[in-house]
């Protein structure tokens, strides 16, 4: 939906303005991630029931950052948030093993759905820090995204939200790897 | 043209035209080579966002309004012809992208400040649909506080000087919700349609306070709160209400004369309602077993419900006497105490008639199992009756055991018609047709047939004034019984259209084969024949097996229903 001023701001300033939905099972940092991004500070929360929306400023793109709790009975619901996405940021936490594969059936099923069939995927391979966490490779070979995925943009990438490492490095990647999609 | 109506100055976003399948249907359902609106199209077009959801009807709100406000008005007649059709069907997701204020201003877009002298056609439909929807979906529905726009574009049309038609009282009747009882699977689905249609569209908005009614909507629709279940039982509670009212007064109706008017339409639309709210007392029984006062309360108004239906029916067809006979239980509150909210409630309505009628003697009530299966029957089902819904059917014949579920009122009520020995009233009926109380069948008949061990038994069954059905009776082995119906003509006039049901108790299964034919003509013995066999009927049972039919018939060009409980013989 090209509005035209916006347009004029593209060209003019690089400045856009996008959607990201921040997904994952519960107890993997979203919410942590958001007010890391949006504050610089930690902020301990409960388990997020509903979602929270922030807006994050970087480089010249505005992100509406959309952040959805991960609780069972949230997933179902997970799907009314993904009309006019741009891009996923999809939240695990490295050293919930057990876990891997239930995060990995939720995310083929979310970028299965038809509306997210355009978004660029970002993986974050969350608490880093944390003791016996599997790296980002180890993570990328487990979703196996390689070989399920050859039209969308994907990236795997570790990060720590305590520390804010691996966040700013995500946002950038989004921001470069969605700039040619809106010229076209 | 003047764009002098707006409820703010936020411009119209202009959405970007997607060649999808939904902006084709409307476009051919719009198309300028139809001679006039095609509903098949139309329909089409809301079936397609029906089964789609999400952001369908959005986008096909937008894509008419946008048909409307086309220069020619063939198209724009159409697409207002397709926007009533949408508006009927689609229900809330729909509604609530036609209350949007962007809509609704974009709608009258061609509306000139004042208004004309004459209205333009394309003007007419719009304050037709318009006042159509202030005067349904703004105040029925359950969601009227979100169709806020269009109750103030209302208000703004008529405060410019626009004169809004009068709507025929038909047109409104369609968008009105209708007294259905619903079961709470129903009700669930059709919350969480409209729940998730809310939500995508608050998150669309994505102002501060849609967001925040967005995170609460989202805790109840994830079940943290338990709104929902509450409102699903509140309005099951509320139709049943609604129900027990419509019984009561149908009662009354019945009982007020011998000879009902049955052209009374009120008469008639009661009777409608009752019917069909039957088969959902079985599906919410089975949903809500858990909720044993609720079941309860439901298997009882089910059997008052089927003593009403039989008595009407027996009006119906001129037989006062035996209509008299059926003495209604009561519809509220059950004798034993175990009422519930709803007996309570429904007391508040009631004239206090009930006690005489609690105290009334059980004997009397032969209809009432006897009614039970025919409900069945007249849902023409063959198969077992379902574990909650024939649960009086089934005590009635005496195979099964009652169960735990049949409140203790309810319970003593049933067995008191089957242990009753043979009520005066019924023994003193000439036997016609229907309803004899079991005992006094087997009695009759071991009178008959003194000889139980005789293979062969061709038993009568019934006989009216023009159809005898007999029996023939075998028992094949230990489990399974043969059985040959015959069926003939004591009457000098044809009869057509024979078709005959039996419904055997649930423990058993029943195979018939097809009849021999439907027609008998007069004074024909054994024009149709019928076999079949009865399983799992074993001759040790100790009760006696009983059975209800139901044979319905055309002669002298008028229909004739008969039913009844049928006893067999030891065999």
């Amino acid at each position: 939906m090209g509005n035209s001023i916006s347009r004029v701001m593209v060209k003019m300033f690089g400045y856009r303005e996008m959607k990201i939905l921040m997904l994952g099972l519960d107890n993997a940092g979203k919410t942590t991630i958001l007010y890391k991004l949006k504050l610089n500070k930690i902020k301990t929360s409960a388990p997020t029931v509903g979602f929270n929306v922030e807006t994050v400023s970087f480089r010249n793109v505005k992100f509406n950052m959309w952040d959805v709790g991960g609780q069972d009975r949230l997933r179902p619901l997970w799907r009314h948030y993904f009309p006019a996405t741009t891009a996923l940021i999809f939240v695990i936490d490295s050293q919930d093993m057990k876990r891997l594969n239930e995060a990995k059936e939720e995310l083929y099923s979310i970028i299965g759905d038809k509306e997210m069939e355009e978004v660029v995927l970002l993986v974050l391979a969350n608490k880093q820090d944390l003791k016996g966490s599997m790296n980002p490779q180890e993570i990328s070979d487990y979703l196996e995204l390689k070989s399920h995925l050859d039209s969308q943009l994907w990236c795997v990438i570790g990060s720590n939200a305590l520390t804010g490492q691996g966040l700013v490095e995500g946002l950038s990647w989004i921001t470069n790897n969605t700039k040619t999609k809106d010229k076209k | 043209m003047s764009q002098g109506i707006y409820l703010s100055d936020v411009p119209v976003r202009r959405p970007a035209l997607a060649g999808n399948s939904l902006a084709r249907k409307m476009q051919r359902a719009c198309r300028l080579s139809l001679p006039e609106p095609d509903l098949a199209l139309n329909l089409d077009v809301a079936d397609f966002i029906n089964a789609k959801q999400g952001a369908a009807p959005r986008e096909a709100a937008i894509g008419i309004v946008r048909l409307i406000n086309s220069r020619d008005t063939h198209t724009a007649v159409f697409a207002l012809a397709l926007l009533d059709v949408l508006v009927k069907n689609c229900g809330y997701p729909f509604h609530l992208q036609i209350s949007r204020k962007e809509f609704l201003n974009e709608l009258v877009k061609k509306f000139p400040e004042r208004p004309p002298l004459r209205f333009t056609k394309v003007q007419r439909l719009i304050l037709t649909a318009i006042e159509e929807w202030y005067q349904t979906i703004c105040k029925h529905t359950n969601y009227k506080e979100d169709m806020g726009y269009i109750r103030d574009m209302h208000r703004l049309l008529k405060y410019k000087g626009y004169i809004f038609p009068k709507i025929k009282e038909e047109d409104l009747a369609v968008l009105r919700p209708g007294d259905h009882l619903k079961t709470p699977s129903e009700i669930q689905k059709e919350q969480e349609i409209a729940q998730a249609a809310k939500l995508e569209e608050l998150i669309r908005r994505g102002r501060p306070e849609d967001l925040k009614e967005a995170n609460k909507l989202m805790k109840v629709m994830a079940g943290f709160k338990e709104d929902n279940a509450i409102k699903s039982k509140q309005l099951i509670n509320d139709e049943l209400v609604k129900l027990k009212r419509k019984a009561d007064l149908f009662k009354d109706m019945l009982s007020a004369s011998e000879t009902p008017d049955f052209s009374n339409e009120t008469l008639v639309e009661l009777y409608s309602a009752l019917k069909v709210s039957q088969p959902k007392f079985q599906k919410i029984i089975e949903e809500e077993h858990e909720d044993d006062v609720l079941v309860q309360d439901l298997l009882q108004f089910n059997d008052t419900v089927n003593q009403l239906v039989q008595k009407y029916n027996l009006l119906k067809t001129g037989e006062a006497g035996q209509a008299a006979q059926i003495q209604v239980s009561s519809i509220s509150s059950p004798p034993a105490g175990s009422g519930g909210a709803l007996a309570n409630e429904i007391n508040l309505i009631d004239f206090g008639d009930d006690e005489e009628q609690a105290s009334s003697p059980q004997g009397q009530d032969s209809g009432n199992p006897v009614e039970d299966l025919l409900g069945d029957l007249n849902n023409l089902s063959f198969s077992q009756p379902s574990q909650g819904f024939g649960l009086g059917g089934s005590i009635s014949l005496g195979a099964s055991q009652p169960t735990a579920q049949v409140s203790s009122g309810s319970e003593f009520d049933l067995l008191g018609n089957l242990s009753n020995t043979p009520s005066p009233a019924a023994t003193a009926q000439p036997p016609k047709n229907t309803q004899f109380s079991g005992d006094d069948f087997t009695e009759a008949f071991g009178s008959i047939e003194p000889e139980n061990s005789v293979a062969h038994n061709r038993v009568e069954v019934s006989s009216s004034t023009s159809l005898k059905i007999e029996f023939d009776l075998s028992r094949k082995s230990e489990s399974s019984i043969n059985i040959t119906s015959f069926f003939s003509n004591v009457g000098p006039s044809p009869i057509s259209e024979l078709t005959f049901m039996v419904a055997v108790p649930k423990s058993m299964t029943l195979n018939l084969k097809p009849q021999s034919g439907n027609f008998i003509p007069g004074y024909g013995a054994d024009g149709v024949t019928q076999s079949g066999t009865i399983e799992n009927a074993f001759s040790n049972n100790g009760k006696p097996l009983k059975v209800k039919w139901k044979a319905s018939y055309v002669v002298n060009a008028t229909p004739v229903e008969e039913t009844a409980i049928f006893t067999f013989p030891q065999i």
